[in-house]
């Protein structure tokens, strides 16, 4: 060692270690600190061995725990020194204390490249050890393609080639432009010729660097990574310092198979099965031994080569020969083996076909659920989750409950969890699977989250038959003696909507009901008894004929509670009490709940959620994204009932016929609109958060859940014309249901409309992407930039995103790339030339797929008429002889517009003037009229100038007259077409709200002036 | 009276048990393992004497190398353990000639379990005064009854010394020469601005007696504070002499004062216990002399130098001197070379408190001398901290002088044999924290 002769190092080494306690340390260091400093600062300079010496002292200071912020100087300085003991502690000490960071680095660079391009090998090996160890961006700049000579170099000694390979895998990751050359995947592919193992594990884990950031460029590596798993597997031509337990290099086998797993596949038959002859070796060769390093090295071997086998989706017999391996491993006694098998197992179910081997091994998995090992059965319940399907589902599902009882407290929430997603994905029969949440429920009712008796109570209301079965269960359970909380919240919405289905059984009268349900509610936390309250209402409103003791009981139940303290409660008494009262009303309003709207279950979205936020970015993990996965099966619901749905239903969306067609007079206007809308596929705006039952226990739920609330709004959108139709209830079912799994963010006609008016903002949002736009528009020329940005941890895949170009609009889109990585924004620009002067809208076909959603959605491009006006202001002397130049149709059109909402006319101006038309103030006497001015460009028009004439009446606001002219007889018809749809109707919600537009008419009322009883008139009747 | 201890123990530095003793059982013997843990090897060692670590609270104090610990499980007196310590430590220091330390503890094993089975009983302390402890606890041992050479001690009767009237002498005491020897001793804490404005500024004196007198002496002192003075006045009805007259804040007697006499003539007078005691403590605020001034100049000349110019003045009389003056000039952590001029002492770098420490061994008054040095930083890797400037530390003591400007007017000495006393009075000032901000 290079301390020989050190006497001060040493002595003040043997000074700290003599130290009774820590102050002292800290004093004798603080006196060599204040030595060292004073000694640094001397001008005459330092001899090389005191400046060694010294910087010594600094590193066992530093390492001591004391912070060193000074003589960093001298440490960089030693590096450039000539002899090996002062340039081994330069290096050292400048790898310690610095990292990549500093700017005393910069001073290094030269030196560091000096050694490393130096004939001497030690000076290269420090070199390279420290670039390794602290090399940064610079570094990886100005170094990068030395070091790549001497990994290539054939001069060089291998040791030397193993550290350069080393380096250059730092330099890539810190800067990726170091292997970015051309010719470099040759390269590489020439350095796993190498005969040298070490070289070779080295540039092996250089390869899987390269290969997981972009295989595409190195599809020349594949045969020679093959070629290296032979040689290994064969054993050919190994030294006897690369075994390792009689195992060849096991390193070097695991890298090269992880590099294998980054290709997509392997299509050379060849290869492929030499690949496979390998693979086959390994499987076969591998046994459980007695030696626990021997087991260790063959395992990781073994199990690189299982996930290998996964990723290439070898033939079923290769298949079932891992299964009966892991089969074999999940028996070992050995827990941490046991531990693996279960682990890979796991795995393996991500390849299609082998549950049914996996299969055979259920009751050795079932058994492994009772381990001691916590952690082993918390995979044993992976495992069985995962396996499970219809054909074995009651039977898990039933095991799982029966361990439910015995299973420590920190698994039973997420065991609960996993069986009741199972019991609801593989339910058999919906009777079942009541009967099993039930169970769950009564067994662990601690762990039982909110959504899944949300989840119950939805598919009970959504299935007639179901609703008996499960009242006259919940009520077997009710008349247990102790009965969970949960439980008692499941019967008393249950039996509040459905007891009066089993009225005729024995013990089932109202009374009796109420008085088993009665029962509970001392024992229950006040956000139990609003539940309790509510079925107590439906019972009393469900017995016929009434009865006035029950009668009695109940009012005074509500009596009791209006005066709770609970707001929450005491609001419910109130109403119900005085609902109660109006005797025949009780029934409209407490009437039976409508079926609920098909959503996802958001149990399964929580364990995708849970998933996902521990997933590792590992080549099958990958994988496993990309393969559409059978593990989400949509329970199949036959349709509720026969009103469900009027219009046909797709399988993943729906035409929304677009709300805006409620006026009569245009009815031929907006059947055209609705005509080219019909393509559209729109998400359905209406259900924005699904948060399932969440809504049903709010204090209006009873009267209006969600589907009325939707259903009035359109009935108040008709109300506009027609004045409002009766409002029934329970006839209408809203049009739109959904199906599509990923709920959009935000109104899409909403952010459309706004986006018409401006030049950027959000196009789409939903929970995995957000579609940006920003555009710009030259004349006839439009270049758009759509921003897709990726709001998750995981990549979004199979992007793709389709033009759907109306034939007046020529549009260019670039390349969309496949895949959005995560968290990051993508941008595509669009370019777009108006041919025609025409209102019909460009759409934008978008789908993604994240994790296993395939996810369509079809977006109208903001490229529409008035993007393509340029506002030009007309004086007077212009504008008239224009004015009468253009005389009569087609280039002159007039049209008398009715219906149109009522606005005042600087508000009428402010809106024209948003839409890129000039208004022209002073050219028409008559204050109530407006005149405006534009250009509209295209490629066949050129430059167009339109005049507009609107004359209002002042008595009557919802009516006007409107004059057009332009040179070009479409022109002037889509404009006026396109002005007439503005003004009928106008998006009036802030564009970004997320709540449904509230329906125009609402608005427009308020502003027709009270005093004015024609206006108001005419607002009526219009 | 309230528990003070439930155990004791005194460790090294190192957190090594030396000794301890378990005087309730409401604490486990491992309770020391936990200060070890949570108050030894943590940072908060030294700020707070007081911690609570789960059900038990721990009061330590640090004696030379030694930590004293008191561990307590219920509600205990604070002020009566750390007394007891305080009490505790002066007689081992009696008892062991003067030291404590890990060596005396070391040293003295059987002794200190000895004496601790004595000076507390079940959490509650007993008598700790050395004198009367001394008579029966003997470092030698007892002396065998058969021995040939008869005892020249009469067999001390314990009981009857501590229910005594006068528990704290023997009777009996037979000196040849009669002396009285009496210290003030003073600190004085002071905390100036750089301004030179006295933002805190107070002295804490004690009178430290020593008597060798026969038989059972009553003493009477008499000093030139207000009280005292006005009263003697007041009672001799002639108007007070002009003159210092001092103001006594906190005054604390031994507990041989006689306070009925105290209140009512306001003069101190006390049957003194044989040898060393402290027979009274007080404190002052106001009118206090500063025995020196000190004005710094420090300028921080660029980011590597500094240039340090302090002059110290003497401001009390010419014909008196200081000893052991040391003056402690912070500098930077980064500071590397430095270099000196002083017109007297000696001055040098400590890096290990990071200071200038100037050394005079004898200063007279009246003089000023000044020490001008140079310092030069090294440069450091991180952006430089702004230098938050301690205060400039000093030490001193000064004989002779009182800062408090208290005197002592009178010493008498009545003893029913009427001998001859000697009464030798000592004034001594000493640096308590005494600091000034630069």
């Amino acid at each position: 060692m290079a301390m020989h002769g050190m006497r001060g190092l040493s002595v003040f080494i043997s000074d700290i270690r003599n130290c009774q306690n820590k102050e002292q340390e800290r004093q004798r260091i603080d006196k060599e600190l204040g030595n060292v400093r004073n000694r640094f600062k001397n001008e005459k300079g330092l001899s090389p061995y005191e400046k060694k010496k010294y910087v010594w002292k600094m590193l066992y200071i530093y390492m001591l725990g004391y912070d060193v912020d000074f003589g960093h100087m001298e440490a960089v300085s030693l590096i450039s020194a000539p002899k090996y003991p002062e340039k081994q502690v330069g290096y050292i000490v400048t790898s310690c204390l610095l990292n990549e960071n500093h700017d005393f680095l910069r001073l290094a660079i030269n030196t560091v490249r000096n050694d490393i391009i130096g004939r001497n090998e030690t000076f290269q090996c420090l070199a390279l050890t420290m670039v390794g160890n602290i090399g940064g961006r610079e570094f990886a700049e100005s170094l990068a393609p030395d070091v790549q000579k001497l990994l290539l170099s054939s001069s060089c000694r291998p040791l030397v080639r193993k550290k350069a390979a080393l380096c250059l895998l730092r330099l890539f990751r810190k800067n990726p432009d170091v292997v970015n050359v051309d010719g470099w995947a040759d390269r590489m592919a020439q350095l796993l010729d190498e005969r040298d193992l070490g070289v070779l594990t080295s540039s092996m884990s250089l390869l899987v660097a390269l290969v997981s950031n972009n295989h595409e460029a190195y599809w020349s590596c594949l045969p020679k990574c093959v070629k290296t798993m032979e040689r290994l597997a064969r054993n050919q031509d190994i030294p006897q310092e690369y075994t390792y337990y009689g195992i060849p290099s096991p390193w070097l086998q695991v890298k090269t198979m992880r590099a294998l797993q980054y290709f997509p596949t392997i299509e050379d038959p060849y290869t492929r099965r030499t690949l496979f002859e390998v693979l086959q070796r390994i499987l076969m060769g591998t046994d459980v031994v007695k030696n626990v390093n021997k087991n260790n090295a063959s395992h990781a071997v073994l199990f690189e080569a299982l996930a290998l086998v996964m990723h290439l989706d070898a033939e079923k017999e290769m298949m079932s020969q891992c299964v009966a391996l892991l089969g074999k491993f999940i028996a070992v006694r050995e827990p941490n083996i046991r531990y693996l098998g279960l682990e890979n197992m796991t795995r393996m179910l991500m390849v299609t076909d082998v549950q049914e081997i996996i299969k055979r091994h259920q009751a050795q998995i079932i058994t492994s659920l009772k381990d001691p090992d916590i952690s082993i059965r918390r995979r044993a319940l992976d495992l069985l989750y995962g396996m499970c399907d219809v054909t074995n589902a009651k039977d898990i599902v039933e095991e799982l409950l029966q361990y439910l009882s015995s299973a420590d407290f920190t698994m039973r929430e997420e065991l609960s969890l996993k069986a009741a997603i199972l019991a609801e994905k593989f339910a058999p029969d919906l009777s079942w699977y009541v009967d099993v949440i039930l169970q769950l429920i009564d067994k662990a009712g601690d762990f039982i989250s909110d959504d899944i008796w949300f989840r119950v109570v939805q598919f009970v209301t959504n299935n007639d038959d179901l609703q008996p079965y499960a009242a006259a269960k919940v009520k077997e359970y009710l008349e247990k003696p102790a009965v969970h909380e949960t439980m008692v919240k499941v019967s008393a919405y249950i039996l509040g909507e459905y007891s009066h289905l089993l009225a005729r059984r024995p013990g089932c009268s109202p009374k009796e009901i109420f008085a088993i349900l009665h029962e509970k509610l001392p024992t229950v936390s006040t956000t139990t008894i609003p539940i309790l309250l509510s079925a107590y209402a439906k019972i009393l409103m469900h017995t016929q004929p009434p009865d006035q003791e029950l009668q009695s009981q109940i009012w005074a139940i509500f009596n009791k509670y209006e005066s709770c303290i609970d707001a929450e409660i005491q609001q419910r008494a109130v109403e119900y009490f005085a609902l109660c009262q109006k005797g025949a009303a009780l029934m409209d309003i407490l009437a039976e709940m409508p079926k609920f709207p098909e959503r996802k279950s958001s149990l399964i979205k929580r364990a995708e959620y849970s998933e996902a936020d521990t997933a590792e970015q590992s080549a099958i993990k990958l994988r496993a994204q990309q393969q559409p996965s059978n593990a989400l099966v949509v329970t199949d619901q036959p349709p509720a009932n026969g009103a469900t749905s009027p219009v046909p239903v797709g399988p993943l969306s729906l035409v929304m016929v677009p709300s805006m067609i409620t006026t009569e007079d245009h009815t031929s206007t907006d059947q055209a609109l609705s005509q080219q809308n019909g393509s559209l596929t729109k998400v359905d705006p209406q259900h924005p958060s699904a948060d399932l039952l969440g809504d049903l226990l709010g204090p209006l739920a009873i009267e209006g859940p969600p589907g009325a609330t939707v259903q009035s709004e359109h009935n108040a959108v008709s109300g506009l014309e027609g004045g409002p139709d009766a409002v029934d209830g329970s006839a209408i079912v809203p049009v739109e249901e959904q199906r599509n799994t990923v709920q959009p963010i935000g109104n899409i006609a909403e952010r459309f409309h706004a986006l018409c008016l401006k030049d950027s903002g959000v196009l789409y949002e939903d929970p995995y992407i957000q579609i940006g736009i920003k555009a710009e528009w030259r004349a006839h020329h439009g270049r758009l930039v759509l921003f897709l940005g990726n709001k998750n941890t995981a990549p979004l895949v199979s992007v793709q995103a389709l033009m759907l170009p109306p034939a007046h609009l020529k549009m260019e889109l670039s390349l969309v790339p496949d895949t959005i990585p995560p968290r990051a924004q993508v941008q595509c620009p669009l370019e777009v030339v108006n041919l025609r002067p025409s209102r019909d809208v460009a759409v934008l076909d978008f789908s993604y797929k994240f994790g296993t959603n395939m996810v369509n959605v079809k977006l109208r491009l903001p490229a529409v008429l008035n993007k393509f006006l340029q506002p030009i202001p007309v004086p007077a002397e212009e504008f008239f002889p224009q004015w009468r130049s253009l005389s009569g149709p087609p280039l002159k059109l007039q049209e008398v517009v009715r219906g149109v909402r009522p606005m005042p006319l600087p508000e009428m101006a402010n809106l024209l003037n948003s839409f890129r038309l000039m208004i022209c103030p002073g050219l028409d006497p008559n204050p109530n009229n407006l005149v405006a001015s534009t250009t509209f460009y295209s490629e066949s028009t050129h430059a167009m100038l339109c005049l507009i004439r609107i004359e209002t009446d002042p008595a009557d606001r919802t009516q006007l007259r409107m004059t057009l002219a332009s040179g070009d007889p479409t022109l002037t018809f889509e404009l006026k077409e396109f002005i007439k749809e503005q003004l009928i109707t106008i998006p009036t919600a802030p564009p970004q709200s997320p709540a449904p537009a509230p329906p125009p008419a609402a608005q427009a009322t308020p502003q027709i002036p009270p005093n004015d009883p024609a206006a108001l008139l005419a607002g009526l009747l219009s | 009276m309230p528990v003070a201890a439930s155990a004791i123990y005194f460790l090294n530095l190192r957190g090594d048990v030396l000794i301890n003793r378990l005087y309730r059982d409401d604490v486990g013997g491992n309770m020391v393992d936990a200060f070890r843990m949570h108050i030894m090897q943590t940072k908060e060692l030294g700020t707070c004497p007081v911690r609570q670590i789960g059900g038990c609270s721990f009061f330590y104090m640090r004696i030379s190398n030694v930590y004293v610990v008191i561990v307590v499980s219920s509600n205990a007196n604070v002020a009566c353990a750390f007394k007891f310590v305080v009490e505790a430590v002066s007689m081992f220091k009696s008892y062991f000639g003067g030291a404590f330390d890990e060596d005396a503890i070391r040293n003295n094993f059987v002794l200190i379990y000895e004496l601790l089975d004595e000076i507390m009983d079940f959490g509650y302390p007993q008598n700790l005064s050395p004198e009367i402890l001394k008579l029966y606890i003997t470092q030698e041992g007892v002396r065998s009854p058969f021995s040939s050479k008869a005892s020249d001690k009469p067999i001390p009767n314990a009981t009857l010394q501590v229910t005594g009237a006068v528990g704290w002498r023997r009777e009996g005491l037979v000196y040849k020469k009669n002396e009285v020897f009496l210290d003030i001793v003073e600190s004085v804490n002071l905390l100036m601005s750089s301004k030179g404005s006295v933002l805190r500024c107070d002295v804490t004196g004690k009178i430290l007696m020593k008597c060798f007198l026969s038989g059972m002496p009553d003493l009477k002192l008499g000093l030139n504070d207000k009280i005292g003075l006005e009263k003697e006045s007041q009672m001799k009805s002639r108007p007070a002499k002009s003159g210092k007259t001092i103001e006594l804040d906190d005054v604390t007697f031994h507990q041989c004062v006689n306070l009925t006499r105290f209140n009512s003539e306001k003069t101190v007078s006390f049957v003194p216990p044989d040898g060393e005691f402290e027979l009274m403590k007080y404190r002052i605020t106001e009118g206090v002399n500063l025995p020196f001034r000190v004005l710094p100049t420090i300028k921080e000349l660029g980011r590597t130098r500094m240039e340090v110019n302090v002059k110290v003045k003497s401001v009390f009389g010419a014909k008196m001197f200081a000893l052991g003056v040391v003056v402690k000039i912070p500098v930077p952590k980064q500071t590397a070379k430095t270099s000196f001029q002083v017109t007297s002492g000696r001055a040098k770098y400590n890096a290990a408190i990071d200071c200038l420490v100037w050394k005079i061994r004898k200063f007279p008054g009246q003089t000023e001398p000044t020490l001008s040095a140079e310092v030069e930083l090294i440069s450091t890797m991180a952006e430089k901290k702004s230098w938050t400037k301690p205060p400039i530390q000093m030490e001193f003591q000064v004989p002779m002088f009182t800062a408090s400007g208290l005197r002592v007017r009178f010493l008498k000495v009545w003893e029913k044999r009427g001998y001859n006393t000697v009464e030798w009075v000592r004034y001594i000032t000493k640096a308590g924290s005494y600091e000034i901000r630069s």
